[in-house]
């Protein structure tokens, strides 16, 4: 311990100024923080505070954890782990304790402070921390996981900031690469099951890594290792089933089994407007009219998958393309929008096409529902955060959100109900027409510096999607509810002799069915 | 036991390069002992397996008893290591890194690291980077001096010093070698001779020999043979002769196992009775020099 706590007070004074440039930077963003929830008040977020905040704010988020990678790359680097030459490397030095004292300094440095901060935004913003204790230890672990322990791991194979920076060059090359990859690979959307692989081969890989290097220095080795995790995420990418996958995690649901019926709507009447440039993809849409879904449920479209073939055999796959789109039972209709290649479509075009359609659901139902009266000024949304209506705003609230919300969370608005005051020209809404948004839980935490983030909330017709909200005023009943996950399935429909319109590039049309291709019959 | 380290067979290949091929040597406890060879002769490499900072091809070599592919952690606390081309925390004070490395040894002797400081002549508050090269390479042995290390390695160390800064270093050594075996590698045979004990010399890889320096100086003798007349060279000379040349009426050569009467009677069974005959003590580089050009193994 004596040895460790040795190193430790030596990596303090040699890096004494990064250390308080790294906690600067963290009280600058808590700075921050706080100014954009004063500021986040829909009303009052002119665009004079959007342009100040907003700007300081996209200034100060990346340089923090890049002062923290510089941070944890000097401490590594410090006792180089990479040559033959380092004084260090004859002296009594026990690996177990240069790790350990470089672990300590990640820790006191670096999480502690992330720490003690996200504490003090967590009470700024009206929430107990002792609430969120879980949470936050999810957080630091997630931040070790993700950004700390990789880092830490190219700086034990290189030996300086130079070689440090040419490394993470490769990293950004590989990646792009690996998107690049990823668009050629169909179905690679469908990234459930390959990210979850790829992040544990990456955790393993770099913790493997650090282990070496520390006991046995041995560089050429583990640069080895990282260029076969390089290789190994690339393979993972290419060879996953991800047919197979999709047909697992979403059984294929019989006529008396699924949970909604689909129609697949004639196309619209050609309109006239402006045109979307989409350049050279071409939206394809399909319209549904939607029954029979329960009054207590809804359905999430999780992801769809189009085939399109022609007589003469021309083929063409959508893959998996995900989405989070809900469908809520008094909805009369839904969509799923595609893009294909212009000249993928020209190919395909030469004769009517059967299309083979996959729509993948996560079922819900609905329940535990509560109504809340929108009081003036800030409210308490349970089960979410903190809220403050924005009348008159493209979204409804502006919400502080901590860390960890309830898992799934639907609020409703009858739109004739708003209190909000009508607009010229605006005519009030029907009775029953209801606006919705189905919010949830990403995961164990919400990702990022912060422990409190702002969420606007936007409320949706979600069949008419282009009616303008009422919005929610103070005295507006509002509905919330919490549904329960019940469970997944996939819907796939067969449409033959679908006819194949020009393409209209330039046509004067409205909107994104102005220019866009509606397949129906 | 009585050797500080001994290698048997040692051979290492960097890829096609046989930087070591098959050295095998003994250093006995409480020697001085300099190994010695051409820059390139693979000084280094056998150094930095000692130390295990390089692992060898195949051999095995032992440091204090110990295999020295196994030398880390709390074993390096008996040895010191001061090599020409260390990377010390420059960023330090001479202070800062006798302090700081203090707390590595249990048998940190401070008094000692106060003479030390004394005896060298160090600005403890200077940072490493603003000493000079001399400068540094003292604070590099105080820092490696300060735990009565019973296993001093030095690589090169008084590569570039100038004379004052040499002896001053070779004195600090002095003053410590009844209790620590000290292993110095150099390619400058004057800056060895004065405080080696025993010596051994390295080319491309290959120990040529390795013994103490008092015999080896003993059994060198350049000898000069003066005739009437201008005598004939022996096609099979002795294998002690080395470097058997003349010159009119005078033949010289370097006896490699020198023995007063037995050279005599090597002599005169050869060349008769010379007019004169002459034998002189040899300075070491003069040993290495005649030993290089030879190219023949005395030992």
């Amino acid at each position: 311990m004596n040895q460790v706590l040795n190193i430790f007070r030596k990596d303090i004074r040699h890096h004494w100024k990064e250390i308080a440039a790294s906690l600067a930077l963290l009280l600058g963003f808590m700075w921050m923080q706080l100014q954009e929830w004063a500021h986040s008040d829909v009303k009052a977020y002119d665009l004079g505070s959007i342009a100040i905040f907003g700007f300081l704010g996209q200034l100060v988020v990346p340089l923090v954890p890049i002062s923290w990678m510089f941070l944890i790359v000097r401490a590594v680097q410090g006792e180089s782990l990479v040559g033959d030459r380092q004084f260090w490397i004859t002296r009594p030095y026990d690996w177990k304790n240069l790790a350990a004292a470089k672990l300590l300094f990640i820790l006191a440095f670096i999480s502690l402070p992330l720490f003690i901060a996200d504490i003090f935004l967590l009470a700024k913003a009206g929430f107990s921390p002792l609430s969120y204790v879980g949470p936050l230890f999810w957080l630091q672990l997630i931040w070790m996981l993700i950004l700390f322990l990789p880092t830490a791991a190219l700086a034990a194979v290189t030996r300086s900031i130079g070689q440090m920076l040419l490394a993470l060059l490769f990293v950004v090359v590989f990646v792009i690469a690996l998107s690049a990859l990823s668009e050629a690979i169909s179905n690679s959307g469908f990234a459930n099951f390959s990210a979850n692989v790829i992040f544990l081969l990456t955790i393993a890989t770099v913790s493997a890594v650090l282990l070496q290097q520390y006991s046995l220095r041995k560089t050429g080795q583990s640069r080895l290792m990282l260029v076969g995790l390089a290789a190994a995420i690339a393979l993972v990418l290419v060879a996953t089933p991800y047919r197979t996958l999709i047909a697992h995690e979403y059984p294929l649901a019989t006529a008396a089994s699924a949970p909604l019926h689909l129609t697949l709507l004639p196309p619209p009447p050609p309109s006239v407007g402006s045109t979307y440039n989409f350049g050279n993809n071409m939206p394809v849409h399909l319209s549904f009219s939607v029954s029979g879904l329960p009054k207590d449920s809804f359905v999430l479209l999780n992801g769809r998958i189009i085939t399109l073939t022609n007589s003469r055999g021309a083929h063409w796959d959508s893959g998996w393309l995900a989405s989070r789109m809900p469908v809520f039972p008094d909805q009369s209709s839904m969509s799923a929008d595609f893009y294909m290649k212009n000249d993928e479509y020209d190919r395909l075009k030469s004769s009517p096409v059967h299309a083979h359609l996959l729509l993948a659901f996560t079922v819900f139902h609905d329940k535990d529902q509560n109504q809340l009266i929108v009081p003036s000024g800030e409210f308490f949304l349970p089960g979410y955060g903190f809220c403050s209506a924005s009348p008159r705003s493209w979204a409804a609230a502006s919400c502080r959100v901590p860390l960890r919300i309830a898992d799934y969370l639907v609020l409703t608005e009858e739109m004739a109900k708003s209190t909000c005051p009508l607009g010229k020209n605006e005519t009030p809404a029907n009775p029953g027409d209801m606006a919705r948004q189905f919010l949830e839980n990403e995961g164990p935490v919400e990702p990022g510096i912060s422990p409190v983030g702002i969420k606007q909330v936007i409320l949706y017709d979600w069949t008419h999607s282009d009616r303008r909200i009422p919005g929610v005023c103070p005295g507006t009943p509002l509905t919330v509810s919490y549904p329960e996950e019940t469970g997944h399935t996939r819907i796939e429909l067969d449409f033959d002799n679908l006819p194949l319109p020009d393409r209209r590039p330039g046509s004067d049309s409205p909107g994104f069915f102005g220019s866009a291709i509606i397949l129906g019959h | 036991m009585t050797t500080a380290i001994q290698t048997d067979h040692l051979v290492k290949k960097f890829r096609r390069v046989k930087a070591l091929q098959g050295l095998t040597l003994t250093v006995p406890r409480g020697a001085v002992y300099a190994l010695v060879g051409p820059n390139g002769a693979g000084k280094t490499t056998a150094i930095k397996i000692l130390m295990n900072i390089l692992r060898s091809t195949s051999g095995r070599a032992e440091v204090l008893g110990i295999d020295s592919s196994h030398i880390r952690g709390r074993l390096l606390e008996s040895i010191g290591y001061v090599s020409e081309n260390q990377e010390m925390p420059e960023w330090m004070t001479v202070g800062a890194l006798l302090a700081y490395l203090r707390p590595f040894y249990p048998a940190w002797d401070s008094n000692l690291e106060a003479d030390l400081i004394k005896q060298f002549d160090l600005p403890r508050d200077r940072k490493l980077r603003h000493l000079s090269r001399g400068m540094r390479m003292k604070a590099a042995l105080a820092s490696s001096l300060a735990y009565h290390p019973k296993l001093i390695v030095l690589d090169e160390p008084f590569t570039g010093l100038d004379p004052l800064v040499r002896d001053e270093l070779i004195q600090g050594l002095l003053d410590r070698a009844e209790e620590s075996t000290i292993f110095v590698s150099s390619h400058d045979l004057a800056e060895i001779e004065t405080f080696a004990s025993h010596v051994a010399y390295l080319e491309e890889g290959k120990l040529r020999f390795s013994e103490e320096l008092s015999s080896l100086v003993d059994r060198f003798r350049e000898v000069e043979l003066t005739f009437d007349a201008p005598p004939a060279l022996p096609q099979q000379p002795p294998d002690t002769w080395v470097q058997l040349s003349a010159s009119a009426a005078v033949v010289r050569f370097t006896e490699s196992r020198f023995d007063a009467e037995r050279t005599n009677t090597d002599i005169q069974k050869i060349f008769g009775e010379p007019r004169n005959v002459k034998f002189s003590p040899m300075s070491l580089r003069s040993i290495f020099l005649a030993m290089a050009k030879s190219g023949r193994n005395s030992a």
